[in-house]
């Protein structure tokens, strides 16, 4: 900086330099003050005459009309959201209503129970003055033609025809859809003390979950405007069409699902509790993604009641959770896939074997296999899912090396799919010990035979277990899923941007061959499950059973019997044709019992839908000599 | 007391000599602007207290405490902590732009727990203080045309800038306009300022061509043809030139504004807040809240004037320049004469944090008259 100056001239000319300057700015602050004062004259002196004259009509007001919301379609066009006319009932308040009276009246015209009416008088006084409140929403006819003859008796009431949003299928569709609901207070105070007027018309409805929430804007459109003339008091006294503003219709939502193959993994699930993932694996297209067991999203338009609530939050099935991507589970067996191809890829010689005797002595210990497998190799071993190979496979690759092919494959990772609220889950490793065990930060071989089996700390999605699938399946690309196929007119990139898989084709190929044979091996573990009956197509899995706590405790020897909570979780994955793949798919039991037992048969079952709704698998199966006629079941030709 | 009392020794230093230093009558003009906010915001709740008139009211009050207690703070501490207060203004506008919360479409606000903080609000205030400083320091000679102008120049386009793309266009335009006028005080070149205004009137089409995101251009478009967009932007524009033009020669009366009641205008209580005050009393209402406004400027630029110090005049001048911006700006904008840009009317408006700012700036005002005799020697401060 400078050293001080303080020369007296220099003092007393920066002095009167601003006082010269602050002179200046007076004078123009002056001209300013006076401009604005002059522009005050002019419009309140010599144009107020009809400035009154606009302000007493206020001439025209515009009321926002609410577009109709963007449908949400299924792959094929098959609609999952739309919205149906429905008649309503709006109360405008202001001082020379009595709220009360005009409620008791309503309420012998159309039904209404003491709660709703609690409820609607509570939203009619903290709605802003003078802005109406859908006091009846879905009227039906009949209601309707009662309400709108009494209507002039009825003060502030008006009846006008909106639109309710419809999900046709009801339950099917929720986890990926979402719903539609009231607008409550922070969705309006979150966008700021100015928010976006349409939220406040009359029975808006916002979307909340799934698809609906996350392109809530573009399926919102914009709003339009109904130009109409108002009294000083804000009644209409007319109606001006000429003026109206169109309003532009939400852009459609075109989803990658596919409606059979979602509807039908409803039906399969019943009453059990779990998750059905599929993707094409050779564009990332996701055509199922099912949680069950699922909850009607009409309900939840119309706005449920506190007891419908409580039972959805409280079912043990836990309906409301989206278990396919918002909940993870330890892998079981799939995850020998995994531990299998880090194992190729660090030199282990395929051939080299290991006998099972059901148990196994390492570390102070007993490590246990459900049954005596014998002489072991890595082939067998995935066939008959045998846990004793494993555990010595994944202590001669180490963590680290297994953990490293399970993220290349997706696992422990999000995708890039409109459903809040995906879990990463956990694929352990050394790092992963250091960062998170602060206590004892270092990753003990006896954690490893563990991960070997898909237990211990490991913990995935059925999402990710698809995406799994799917690579293994492609074979080459690292496909990521789709879920939007286009969102108004903008087809979105397909899945197969994700570049090449870091692996080799032999090893990729080894894991393959082995989960054939889990299917179509008499030996292996699904092979009575998977005989599609489809002639040429054959299936390609894996099955996995994961234990939900130690059998240690003595609470029984294996998790499939007992009580639900504490029975295993089954697993199954697999891809079809297995000699030409399009189709990969994961499916999870909540406590399901043997992963075979549980997942396998209704991924079979599934699996049927999409591959009979394929021409090309269908050409190949007419094609084919031994066509057994296609009935779901009939044992195959081997 | 007589003049002679005040010219011993530390006699300047006891409290209440500085209490009698005070400038009560801004103070109460002050007070009195403020009164016709409350005034407005009971008018256009309908009536009633809640949810602004009573939130203003109280906020002032102690806010109002607060601006004696830092007016008769010493002008030595506010020097010293000129270049400190930009500087935390400066990372928390920083700071705001990484991680702060998104209200309104802008990154302006900073979540520090319970306190949402604006960091543009404390800025305001830091580089009027930084300037003063800068130029109490610098010679005369240099004031004019110099590279040192550099630095203020920095000074002032780094947080317009930042605040610019929060977006805030409206504090960008506060903010770069005080620094320019506060440069012209301190004897920036005239020749200067004319390159520069003919340049800014030639880069401004282009700046609204490129630089302005799609809503600040439609807000422009707008207030070139409001009629062109009755139901949106422009209804902003009618509605509040109704409401003005409605209001007449004596308005409508108190209470009775149907604009306003009538949720006609928008943002009622903040920006907008001057039409409803146009519609209930008039064009001598409004012409009489007008006179407050340039009584206030009046006496603060004569403070500036009267001051000893560089820094202490430079200070003063410096929050009169906001306080007169945001006057013209915002009844610019009220009136239909210039686009809507999100400046409120000082102490009329309702907004916490503007109060803030606003009211520290008039403490600042208040130490200059205070201390208004006492010399700041040093170029790096004399107390700290």
């Amino acid at each position: 900086m400078f050293e001080p100056h303080f020369h007296f001239d220099d003092v007393n000319e920066r002095q009167t330099a601003f006082h010269r300057r602050a002179f200046l700015l007076g004078g123009a602050t002056g001209v300013g003050l006076l401009a604005l004062a002059g522009r005050l004259g002019q419009l309140q002196l010599l144009e107020a005459g009809k400035y009154k004259v606009l302000s007493e009509h206020n001439e025209f007001e515009f009321r926002l009309t609410p577009p109709p919301r963007g449908l949400i379609l299924d792959r094929s066009g098959v609609v999952l959201a739309s919205n149906r006319p429905a008649f309503r009932l709006l109360l405008a308040t202001d001082e020379n209503v009595d709220v009360d009276q005009v409620l008791t009246e309503l309420s012998q015209l159309v039904p209404m129970d003491d709660a709703r009416r609690a409820r609607l008088a509570a939203d009619i006084a903290n709605a802003p003055r003078r802005a109406p409140v859908a006091v009846v929403e879905d009227m039906t006819w009949e209601e309707f033609s009662r309400v709108n003859v009494r209507a002039p008796e009825l003060p502030g009431v008006t009846a006008d025809m909106g639109e309710v949003r419809v999900y046709p299928y009801g339950g099917a569709f929720t986890h990926v859809v979402g719903y539609v609901a009231k607008v409550n207070a922070s969705d309006i105070t979150k966008t700021g003390p100015n928010a976006d007027p349409i939220l406040l018309n009359p029975g808006f409805r916002i979307g909340r979950q799934g698809v609906e929430k996350f392109f809530d804007l573009p399926l919102r459109g914009k709003p339009g405007a109904k130009k109409v003339e108002v009294d000083v008091k804000g009644r209409v006294v007319r109606e001006d069409p000429a003026g109206d503003v169109p309003s532009t219709p939400g852009a459609p939502i075109r989803l990658t699902l596919d409606a059979d193959i979602q509807n039908r993994a409803i039906e399969v699930f019943g009453n059990d509790s779990g998750a059905a993932v599929m993707l094409d694996c050779r564009t990332g297209d996701v055509l199922c993604l099912a949680s069950a067991p699922s909850f009607d999203a009409n309900r939840f338009v119309k706005g449920l009641t506190g007891p419908e609530y409580k039972a959805l939050s409280e079912y043990d099935r836990k309906p409301l959770f989206n278990k396919a991507l918002t909940a993870n589970y330890p892998p079981g067996s799939t995850f020998k896939t995994m531990v299998a191809l880090a194992a190729l890829e660090a030199g282990v010689n395929p051939d080299r074997t290991y006998v099972c005797n059901k148990a196994w002595f390492w570390g102070g210990r007993v490590w246990h296999c459900d049954k005596a497998h014998g002489v072991q190799d890595m082939h067998n071993a995935i066939k008959s899912s045998c846990d004793i190979f494993f555990y010595q496979t994944a202590l001669s690759v180490g963590p680290d090396r297994i953990a490293a092919t399970a993220r290349k494959f997706g696992l422990g990772g999000t995708f890039d799919i409109p459903i809040p609220g995906q879990k990463p889950g956990i694929i352990p490793d050394s790092a992963y010990k250091r960062r998170f065990f602060p206590r004892d930060p270092v990753w003990h071989a006896g954690e490893t035979p563990s991960m070997g089996i898909g237990q211990g700390y490991v913990s995935v999605n059925a999402l990710q277990l698809a995406v799994m699938v799917a690579r293994l399946a492609n074979g080459s690309k690292a496909i990521n899923p789709r879920l939007v196929h286009a969102i108004g007119d903008e087809i979105q990139p397909p899945g197969t941007a994700g570049g090449d898989l870091p692996f080799q084709r032999a090893h990729l190929e080894f894991v393959r061959e082995a989960m054939a044979s889990v299917a179509n091996d008499p030996g292996g573990t699904a092979y009575k499950e998977m005989q599609l009956g489809l002639g040429p197509i054959k299936i390609a899995g894996k099955t996995g059973t994961a234990q939900t706590h130690s059998y240690a405790g003595g609470r029984g020897e294996h998790g499939a019997q007992g009580a639900w909570v504490l029975r295993d979780h089954a697993w199954f994955i697999c891809f079809a044709p297995y000699d030409d793949p399009r189709y990969a798919m994961s499916v999870l039991v909540e406590h399901g019992g043997f992963g075979a037992d549980a997942a396998a048969p209704k991924a079979a079952e599934l699996m049927r839908v999409a591959l009979l709704k394929d021409k090309d698998v269908r050409d190949r199966i007419t094609a084919s000599p031994q066509a057994p006629g296609l009935t779901p079941g009939a044992p195959a030709a081997t | 007391m007589t003049d002679s009392a005040l010219t011993r020794p530390g006699e300047r230093e006891r409290l209440t000599v500085k209490l009698g230093e005070i400038d009560w009558l801004l103070a109460a003009l002050l007070a009195a602007i403020t009164g016709v906010g409350v005034l407005m915001l009971y008018s256009i709740a309908g009536g009633t207290w809640g949810p602004w008139a009573d939130r203003h009211a109280a906020l002032f009050f102690f806010c109002f405490l607060a601006m004696i207690a830092l007016g008769v703070t010493d002008l030595r501490i506010w020097f010293a902590v000129a270049y400190p207060v930009y500087a935390v203004g400066l990372v928390l506008l920083l700071a705001a732009a990484v991680i702060g919360h998104t209200r309104l479409g802008a990154q302006r606000w900073l979540d520090l727990g319970p306190i949402h903080l604006q960091p543009s609000e404390i800025i305001k205030i830091g580089l009027v203080l930084a300037l003063a400083r800068f130029y109490h320091s610098l010679p005369g000679r240099y004031a004019g045309l110099s590279w040192w102008l550099l630095i203020p120049a920095a000074l002032i386009l780094v947080p317009a800038a930042i605040v610019a793309r929060q977006p805030d266009l409206g504090t960008a335009i506060l903010i770069a306009g005080t620094g320019a006028v506060m440069m012209i005080l301190a004897g920036l070149s005239l020749r200067l300022v004319a390159v520069g205004l003919v340049g800014l009137a030639a880069a401004a089409p282009l700046a609204a061509m490129f630089v302005l995101k799609g809503y600040q251009r439609a807000r422009l478009l707008t207030f070139l043809h409001p009629e062109a967009d009755r139901s949106g932007a422009g209804y902003h524009i009618i509605q509040s030139k109704i409401a003005l033009g409605s209001g007449g020669l004596m308005g409508k009366g108190f209470g009775l504004g149907s604009q306003a009641q009538l949720n006609f205008l928008p943002e009622k209580s903040t920006d907008f807040i001057f039409a409803s005050l146009a519609e209930e009393f008039g064009f001598v209402g409004c012409v009489s809240v007008l006179l407050l406004y340039a009584a206030v400027i009046v006496i603060g630029l004569r403070i500036a004037s009267v001051a000893h110090s560089h820094f202490g005049r430079l200070a003063a001048s410096g929050v009169i320049v906001t306080f007169t911006l945001c006057v013209l700006i915002n009844g610019a904008m009220v009136m239909g004469l210039a686009p809507v840009v999100g400046v409120p009317m000082p102490l009329l408006s309702f907004g916490g944090t503007v109060m803030m700012t606003m009211m520290a700036g008039f403490a600042l005002v208040q130490a200059v008259r205070v201390h208004r005799y006492s010399e700041i020697t040093s170029g790096h401060g004399a107390l700290l």
